[in-house]
C-alpha cells in the first residue's frame, strides 16, 4: 500500500513552536525525520501501539494532528501541518491503517482483511469501500467491535451472516445522511453595509467568501462581469473596489450621481444596470408557473387597462416611471431574488476561498442545471394534476382507504422461498399436506391454494392469535410482580437501578452476555426454517455457543455473593429462559427430521 | 353523488356536501326559476364555486328538448381564476353520467397573448403588439394580398382554420369536454387551427363559458365578443365584491402629455397615408365617403380578424344615425381630430386642479375648437372606418389616436355620472409635473345596466358583499334573491382577532399621523417577528398600499428585524412587476411545501389581494396591517363620493368604510378554503376596535371574533395563537355531531328534504 511523506512540525504539547521535519508514514509504522539531522526528536512508531488519533477542525488557526497512545492520559505524537489539505491526507491515511489494526485487536500479524475463518461457507467478494464502511462502522461501535470479535473471530458466525442482521447499518442511506448538504442561510448577505469610521469620509464595505458566492449567485450580471474581467482585464480588488462602489451608488438612492458615473464608466455600468441575464430567466421562468397563479396571463386579458384608459391617478398606482438606463433597484427585488435562490438551494460543492473557483463551479452548475429541465409536455402534465389536486375539496372527498405501507422486501427471492416452505410445513398434518406432496407447484396451483387459504382464514378467523391469551397474561404478571419486588426491596429511591446493586464486574459480565445472546438468538431464529446445509451448520455452531453462554450464566448465578443472588438470579433468568426455548425447539426440529429423515431434492428440510 | 334540489338533480363531484351549500343550490335554483338576478353572500371556504357550478351545469342540461338551452357566461376577475373555475368544472363532468357529460362544453376565453399558437406572434412582448401581429397576418386585405403575392406572410394556423371553417360551421367543432386555456392551445396545436379564432368561433355553441369580466362589462370588448349571446344565459359574476369598480374603470379614460404627443404622431402618419392612397388608390377614399353619405358607419359585414376594439360607449347610448357631412371627408376628419387635440394640450397646461362636468367641457370644446358635440360622438366610428380603409394593421401604435376618440365619444354621449378632471401634477409628488386629464365615470350601474336588461339571470357572488343592501343601490337593480349565508363550522378553524396595542402598549395604526413614528414601525415589526417564530408554513401580510409596504419594509431592514424575520422564514414581496410577483408566489408556494414557510408581504386591494388563494399551508396567518382605506386626497374619489352622495343618498364615511372593510374582508377571507383547513386573522390596527368599523366585517369573520380578541396586544395575540394552533392540532369530526351536522352524505340530504316535505 502507499507510503505518504509530508513536511510538518512535531510538538510534544499543542503549545510548544515544534520541529519541522517529515514525517513518513506506510502501512506499519510512522517515521519522524527532523529536518535538522541533530535534533533528537526522532520518532519511529509503530502503529499497533497507536489507539487513535484526534484532529483540529478545518478552517481552525492550526492543522494539528495528533496520533494518541493512551486515550485516557492523551499522551500522544502531535502534528502541526503549514495546511489542511496535507494534514487531511494524513489524517485519512492514518485513520484508514487504524481501522484496519483495530478490526483486528490483537492480532497484527494476520493479513488485514479480518474475514473468512477457514471453511466459511460462502466466501463473499467484498468490494473496497464495502471493508472500509464495516471497518468504520467497527471502529465507531466498540459493543459491535466486541461482539464482532466473539463471534465472527472465534468462527461461531461469518463475517457475511454477521453482516446480514445489520444491513441498514451499511446501507447507503446511512451513508448519504452523513454527507448532508447545507443550503444557502437564510441571511441576507450579499446585502452589504458599508461602515464609516465616523472621522473622515470613507466607508468601508466588508466581503467574505460566503458573501461573494452569495452575490455570484443572486446576481448574475456580477458574476458575468467576474468572469469576463477577472483577472484579464482588471485585479480582483479592483473588480470588488468598483462593485462596492456601485453599491454605494445604489444605496445612496442618487440616481442622477449613478447615471451619470454610469455613462463614464461602462464596467461600474455594468453593476447599476437592469440585469439582462436575471429578465431572461424570468422569462423562460414564467412559462413553467401554476397557471392559477400566472398574473401575467391575467394581464395580457386585461381591455379596461388599455394604455390610458381606466382610472389612472387613484392614490393606488404610482404613476411616475422614468425610464433611465440606470434602473431603480429595490429592496423588493433583493429580496425576492435571495428567497428565489434560498429555495434553489446551493448546488456547489468546492470549498470557499478562491473566488474564481467558485465563480466557475457557479457558472458550470448552472449549465447543468439547465440542460436537466424537464421538457414541456412534462411540466404541462404536471402543472395540471397540480391543480386538479388544489381544486379538491379534501373534506368533501369520501374517506379514503387508511394509507398503508407498501410491502418492501430487500431480497424477494430469499423471502418467498422461505415463505413457501413455512406454507407447506405448516399444511403437513392437514388434508392439503396429502395433496400437495408434489412440491413442484405450477403457479395457478400455488395460487389457487393461497386464495383457499385466505378464504379459510375470512370465514374461521386466524387459528392462532399473533400471541395467546393466556401466554400474555402470564409474561404482564410476571412482569409486574418483578417490578414490584424489585421496587420493595430498592425501597423509594427512584434514581437506582437493580443494576447499579450488583458488583461492577457481575454487571458488565451480565450485560455483555445478555448482548452475545441477543445476537445469538436473532441468528437462531433466523435460521429456521432450515432450508439448505449451510443454515443447518450454523444453528450447530450457534447453538454450541449459546450452550457455552448457559453454562457461564449458571456459573455466575451460583458464584455470586448470597445477597446479591437473588438479583441476579431475577435478571439471569429471562435469559435462560430464551435459551431454553431455543434449545427446546432446536431438539424438537432435530427429532422430526430424524422421523421423517433424507431431504427433499430442492433442498428443502421436512 | 346525485342530490335532489326542489325536484331537480343536482350531480354534485363530491361524496359529502356541506349544508350551507345545498342551501345556496336552493336559492340559485329559486332565482333560475324566477327568471330574477340574485345576490348571493357566502363566507369563503365553503365551496361557492362548486356548488354554483354544480347546480346551473346541472339545471341546464336538465331539459334536452329545449330550443335555447341555458347557457352560463361565468365572469371572473382574472385569468388564473378563471383556470381555477375551469379546474372545477372539470371535476365536475368527470363526475357527471355518460349520456350528460357528452352534451357539456365548457371553455375559458381570453385574449389572443394567452390563446395564441404562432411563435412569431408571440414573440411580441405586450398585449397590444400581439394582437396587432396577429392582424398584420391575418386582416383581410393582408390575405387578399396574399392570395395573389405568396410572398405576402401568413399565419397558417389561421389559414387552416378558415379553409375548415368554411365547410361551414359545423365543420370546426370542439369535441363535448371542458377545455383550459392550455388545452385551447394544444387542441390548436394538434390540429393545426387557430384556437383564439376557434374559441371565439365555439362560444357559440358552448354549454359554459369562462372568461374575464370586461368581455360583458368593458363595451369595448364586449361589442366584440358577447353581442351574439342570447337572452337565455345565466351570467355568473364570482368574487364580485368589486364589481362596482370595474365597471367605472371600463368608462373612464385619461389623457397625459404623452398620449396626446402619440397622438399627433398618428395624425402626421395617418395624413401621409391618405396622400399615398389619394395618389394610388383614390377609389378607395371616394368608396368609404360613399358609404358614409349612405349613413354606414361601420363596413356591413366586418371579417372576424378585422373587428378591433368597440365602440367605447355602451351599445344603447350609440347614436343610428349617419356620420354628419363635415367629417365624411379623411382630411377633414384629420383636421377636427388635429384640433382636438390642441385643445387638450392647451387644457393640460393649467397649473391648478381643475374639475368640470361634461356638458360644460363639450360646451367648451365647441366654443374654442369648433367641434360639435354630435361630432364628438362620432369619432370612435369615424377613426375606426378611416383606419380600416387606410388598412392601417399595426394598431398598437395608434393606440394615442384611439384614446382621444373614445375619450371624445363618452364626454360628449354621457352628460351624467362622469366628470372631467384635470390635475397638473401627482398630489403626492407636487414637484414632478405630470399633467393628466381624466374623465371618470362614478356611476357603477352604467356599465352593468346592458347585463342586467339583456340576460334573464345575473348571479352576482362573493365572499363579502356586505353590507348586503349597498350593492342594488350602487349597481341600481332589483335582485329577486339577496341572501347571506352564514358558515356552520365543525370547530373554530378560523380565529380573527383585532390587535390594538404593541408589546409595550402603546396603540398601533396606519393612521395618517401615525403610521411614520418608529415606534408604530417597531411594534409592528416586532409582531410580525413573534408570529413568523410562533406559527408554521406560510404567513401572509398584507398593507395599506405600495409605498407603505415600501416604506415599512426598508425602516424594517434598517432596523434589522427583516434579518431577524428570515432567521425563520423566507421573505416575498409583491411588486408592481407582475411578472416578478408571479415567481415570488410560484417560490413562496415552494417554500411552503418544502417545509421551509415563508411570508408573503403584499397589498390590499392588489393583484395578489384579488385572486390569489392562500389556503391550507399556504396561509395559517393573515396580518392585516392597518385599514386599507382609498387614498382620500384622490381627486377622481372626492368626485364619486360626492356623486354618490348627492345620487344614493350615502355618506362619505359610511362609503369609504364599507370599501375599506370589504378589502380587508377580502385579504383575510384567502386563507380559507374549506372546513378542513385552518387560519388566523389579525386585524393589526387600533381602529379596528371601533364598533362602526368592525360592524361592517361580513358576518361570518364577526360571528367569530369574540370579545376577548377585540383589544389585544402583541403578547396576548401570541398567546391565543399558539393556543388556537394547538387546538387546530388536535384530530376532530369532520361531520360535525348530533343535530349540528356540517358535512352531509347523500342519505342525510335525502332525509332533509324528505324532512322538509313532511312540514309542508
Amino acid at each position: 500500500m502507499a507510503v505518504i511523506s509530508v513536511a510538518t512540525r512535531y510538538k510534544t504539547t499543542v503549545k510548544e513552536p515544534g520541529v519541522p521535519g517529515v514525517l513518513k508514514m506506510n502501512e506499519e509504522r510512522f517515521v519522524f525525520m527532523p529536518n535538522d539531522p541533530r535534533s533528537l526528536m526522532k520518532l519511529n512508531v509503530e502503529f499497533k501501539n497507536i489507539k487513535g488519533h484526534k484532529f483540529s477542525k478545518d478552517g481552525s488557526k492550526q492543522a494539528l494532528l495528533n496520533l494518541t497512545q493512551d486515550p485516557e492520559k492523551g499522551t500522544g505524537y502531535i502534528f502541526e501541518f503549514d495546511n489542511f489539505t496535507d494534514r487531511n491526507s494524513c489524517r485519512d491515511f492514518v485513520g484508514r491503517v487504524l481501522g484496519k489494526l483495530q478490526s483486528v485487536p490483537g492480532r497484527p500479524n494476520e493479513q488485514s482483511v479480518p474475514e473468512k475463518p477457514a471453511g466459511a461457507p460462502l466466501p463473499e467478494q467484498l468490494s473496497a469501500i464495502e471493508m472500509e464502511r464495516r471497518i468504520k462502522l467497527l471502529r465507531e461501535d466498540s459493543e459491535l467491535q466486541r461482539l464482532h470479535k466473539q463471534f465472527v473471530l472465534s468462527g461461531v458466525l461469518t463475517e457475511s451472516e454477521f453482516w446480514a442482521t445489520r444491513k441498514a447499518l451499511l446501507g447507503e442511506d446511512a451513508n448519504h445522511t452523513t454527507k448532508q448538504r447545507p443550503g444557502f442561510k437564510s441571511a441576507m448577505l450579499a446585502d452589504v453595509r458599508p461602515s464609516a469610521d465616523g472621522r473622515t469620509n470613507k466607508v468601508t464595505f466588508s466581503l467574505t467568501p460566503e458573501i461573494i458566492q452569495q452575490i455570484f449567485a443572486e446576481k448574475p450580471a456580477v458574476h458575468r462581469a467576474f468572469l469576463n474581467l477577472v483577472p484579464s482585464k482588471m485585479s480582483e480588488k479592483d473588480f470588488w473596489t468598483k462593485y462596492c462602489r456601485a453599491e454605494y451608488l445604489n444605496r445612496t438612492k442618487n440616481a442622477v450621481v449613478a447615471a451619470a458615473e454610469a455613462a463614464e464608466d461602462e464596467e461600474l455600468a455594468v453593476f447599476l444596470k437592469h440585469d439582462d441575464i436575471l429578465a431572461n430567466e424570468a422569462r423562460r421562468k414564467i412559462r413553467r408557473v401554476d397557471p392559477t397563479l400566472d398574473m401575467e396571463a391575467d394581464e395580457g386579458d386585461d381591455y379596461i387597462h388599455l394604455p390610458d384608459h381606466g382610472i389612472l391617478r387613484d392614490g393606488q398606482k404610482d404613476t411616475a416611471d422614468t425610464e433611465t438606463e440606470v434602473s431603480r433597484r429595490t429592496l423588493s427585488q433583493d429580496l425576492n431574488r435571495h428567497a428565489a435562490v434560498v429555495l434553489e438551494g446551493r448546488t456547489l460543492d468546492v470549498e470557499l476561498g478562491d473566488t474564481r473557483t467558485v465563480a466557475e463551479a457557479l457558472a458550470w452548475s448552472k449549465q447543468e442545471l439547465l440542460s436537466n429541465e424537464k421538457s414541456e409536455e412534462n411540466v404541462n402534465l404536471e402543472k395540471q394534476e397540480r391543480v386538479a389536486r388544489m381544486t379538491e375539496l379534501e373534506d368533501l372527498q369520501a374517506s379514503r382507504n387508511p394509507p398503508y405501507a407498501s410491502l418492501c422486501i430487500k431480497d424477494p427471492r430469499e423471502y418467498f422461498d422461505s415463505q413457501q416452505a413455512n406454507a407447506l410445513r405448516s399444511l403437513g398434518g392437514t388434508e392439503f399436506g396429502t395433496n400437495s406432496l408434489d412440491l413442484n407447484l405450477s403457479k395457478e396451483e400455488a395460487y389457487r391454494h393461497l386464495k383457499e387459504q385466505i378464504s379459510e382464514a375470512k370465514s374461521r378467523g386466524l387459528k392462532n392469535p399473533i400471541i395467546r391469551p393466556d401466554t400474555a397474561l402470564k409474561v404482564f404478571s410476571g412482569l409486574s410482580q418483578h417490578l414490584s419486588s424489585t421496587r420493595f426491596q430498592l425501597g423509594k429511591n427512584s434514581q437506582e437501578s437493580a443494576l447499579d446493586r450488583i458488583p461492577h464486574r457481575t454487571k458488565d459480565e451480565l450485560m455483555h452476555h445478555w448482548t452475545s445472546i441477543q445476537e445469538l438468538l436473532r441468528h437462531f431464529w433466523s435460521s429456521y426454517p432450515i432450508t439448505t446445509t449451510g443454515l443447518y451448520n450454523k444453528v450447530q455452531r450457534v447453538k454450541d455457543a449459546m450452550a457455552q453462554i448457559y453454562q457461564k450464566l449458571q456459573e455466575i448465578k451460583e458464584s455470586s455473593q448470597s445477597d446479591f443472588r437473588h438479583q441476579i438470579s431475577l435478571l439471569v433468568q429471562p435469559m435462560l429462559q430464551a435459551l431454553d426455548a431455543a434449545f427446546a425447539h432446536y431438539d424438537s426440529e432435530q427429532q422430526k427430521r430424524a422421523a421423517k429423515g433424507g431431504a427433499k431434492p430442492n433442498g428443502f428440510v421436512r | 353523488m346525485k342530490l335532489e334540489v326542489e325536484g331537480l338533480t343536482v350531480y354534485f363531484p363530491y361524496e359529502r356536501i356541506y349544508p350551507e351549500q345545498v342551501e345556496y343550490m336552493r336559492e340559485l335554483k329559486r332565482a333560475l326559476d324566477a327568471g330574477g338576478h340574485a345576490l348571493l353572500e357566502m363566507p369563503t371556504g365553503t365551496g361557492k364555486t362548486a356548488a354554483l357550478l354544480s347546480l346551473i351545469v346541472s339545471y341546464s342540461l336538465e331539459s334536452p328538448q329545449h330550443q335555447h338551452q341555458l347557457k352560463l357566461l361565468y365572469c371572473t376577475r382574472t385569468v388564473h381564476e378563471m383556470e381555477k373555475t375551469l379546474a372545477e368544472l372539470r371535476l365536475l363532468a368527470s363526475h357527471l353520467p355518460p349520456t350528460t357529460k357528452s352534451r357539456l362544453l365548457a371553455l375559458g376565453l381570453s385574449s389572443r397573448k394567452n390563446l395564441c399558437v404562432n411563435p412569431h406572434v408571440l414573440s411580441a412582448q405586450s398585449r397590444d403588439s400581439v394582437d396587432a401581429a396577429c392582424r398584420r397576418l391575418t386582416a383581410s386585405w393582408v390575405r387578399t394580398l396574399a392570395h395573389d403575392n405568396p410572398q405576402v406572410p401568413t399565419c397558417p394556423f389561421f389559414e387552416a382554420y378558415d379553409r375548415a371553417a368554411s365547410a361551414g360551421p359545423d365543420a370546426v367543432l370542439l369535441p363535448p369536454g371542458v377545455y383550459t386555456l392550455g388545452d385551447l392551445r394544444s387542441f390548436g396545436r394538434s390540429k393545426g387551427w387557430c384556437p383564439y379564432f376557434l374559441a371565439r368561433h365555439m362560444i357559440r355553441y358552448a354549454n359554459v363559458v369562462v372568461y374575464s369580466y370586461q368581455y360583458l362589462l368593458d363595451p369595448k370588448v364586449a361589442t366584440i365578443i358577447s353581442k351574439e349571446m342570447q337572452k337565455e344565459c345565466v351570467v355568473v359574476f364570482d368574487e364580485a365584491h368589486n364589481i362596482d369598480n370595474v365597471c367605472i374603470e371600463a368608462l373612464s379614460v385619461s389623457i397625459r402629455k404623452q398620449t396626446l404627443e402619440g397622438a399627433t404622431r398618428n395624425l402626421t402618419q395617418m395624413s401621409q397615408e391618405i396622400e399615398r392612397l389619394k395618389a394610388t388608390d383614390a377609389g378607395r377614399l371616394r368608396a368609404e365617403y360613399n358609404r358614409l353619405v349612405e349613413g354606414l358607419a361601420q363596413r356591413g359585414n366586418l371579417a372576424i380578424t378585422d373587428a378591433w376594439l368597440g365602440n367605447p360607449a355602451l351599445p344603447d347610448d350609440i347614436l343610428k344615425e349617419a356620420v354628419p357631412g363635415n367629417i365624411r371627408r379623411a382630411e377633414h376628419f384629420l383636421s377636427v381630430l388635429r384640433r382636438l387635440v390642441q385643445y387638450l394640450k392647451s387644457r393640460l397646461l393649467t397649473d391648478k386642479v381643475e374639475t368640470e362636468n361634461p356638458v360644460n367641457f363639450c360646451a367648451a370644446i365647441n366654443s374654442q375648437a369648433g367641434i360639435d358635440q354630435k361630432m364628438l360622438k362620432f369619432c370612435y366610428d369615424r377613426l375606426h372606418s378611416l383606419m380600416l380603409t387606410l388598412e392601417i394593421t399595426n394598431t398598437d401604435e395608434f393606440m394615442h389616436i384611439q384614446t382621444v376618440c373614445d375619450f371624445a365619444t363618452l364626454v360628449s354621449t354621457y352628460a351624467r355620472g362622469f366628470s372631467i378632471i384635470i390635475e397638473p401634477y401627482d398630489e403626492r409628488m407636487p414637484t414632478i409635473p405630470d399633467p393628466v386629464l381624466q374623465l371618470s365615470c362614478h356611476d357603477a350601474s352604467l356599465a352593468i345596466k346592458p347585463v342586467f336588461d339583456r340576460f334573464q339571470s345575473v348571479i352576482i357572488t362573493s365572499g363579502t358583499l356586505s353590507p348586503i343592501d349597498l350593492y342594488p343601490r350602487l349597481l341600481n337593480f332589483s335582485p329577486v334573491i339577496s341572501r347571506s349565508f352564514t358558515m356552520s363550522l365543525t370547530r373554530d378553524c378560523i380565529c380573527p382577532m383585532v390587535l390594538t396595542r404593541g408589546s409595550d402598549q402603546l396603540p398601533v395604526s396606519t393612521k395618517f399621523d401615525m403610521r411614520s413614528d418608529p415606534g408604530v414601525v417597531r411594534n409592528y415589526g416586532r409582531l410580525l417577528l413573534e408570529m413568523v417564530a410562533a406559527v408554521p408554513d406560510g404567513i401572509v401580510c398584507f398593507f395599506v398600499s405600495y409605498s407603505y409596504m415600501d416604506g415599512i419594509v426598508n425602516s424594517w431592514n434598517e432596523m434589522g428585524i427583516l434579518q431577524d424575520v428570515m432567521q425563520h422564514k423566507l421573505v416575498f414581496i409583491e411588486t408592481q412587476d407582475v411578472v416578478e410577483t408571479t415567481l415570488a408566489l410560484d417560490n413562496y408556494r415552494k417554500a411552503c411545501d418544502s417545509g421551509r414557510g415563508a411570508v408573503f408581504f403584499s397589498v390590499a386591494r392588489g393583484k395578489v389581494a384579488e385572486g390569489i388563494d392562500f389556503d391550507r399551508h399556504y396561509g395559517r396567518l393573515v396580518i392585516m396591517f392597518g385599514v386599507p382605506f382609498q387614498y382620500t386626497l384622490s381627486r377622481i374619489l372626492l368626485a364619486r363620493l360626492e356623486y354618490l352622495r348627492e345620487t344614493f343618498q350615502i355618506k362619505e364615511g359610511d362609503f369609504l368604510t364599507f370599501d375599506a372593510l370589504r378589502q380587508a374582508a377580502q385579504c383575510v377571507g384567502r386563507v380559507i378554503r374549506s372546513k378542513a383547513d385552518y387560519g388566523m386573522m389579525i386585524f393589526a390596527d387600533k381602529r379596528y376596535s371601533r364598533h362602526d368599523k368592525r360592524s361592517k366585517l361580513p358576518g361570518w369573520i364577526l360571528s367569530h371574533l369574540h370579545d376577548a380578541h377585540l383589544n389585544l396586544s402583541t403578547d396576548m395575540a401570541l398567546h391565543i395563537a399558539r393556543e388556537f394552533l394547538r387546538r387546530m392540532a388536535q384530530p376532530y369530526d369532520k361531520t360535525g355531531c348530533g343535530s349540528k351536522k356540517t358535512l352531509l352524505s347523500e342519505e342525510d340530504v335525502m332525509r332533509m328534504s324528505e324532512g322538509a316535505m313532511d312540514t309542508y
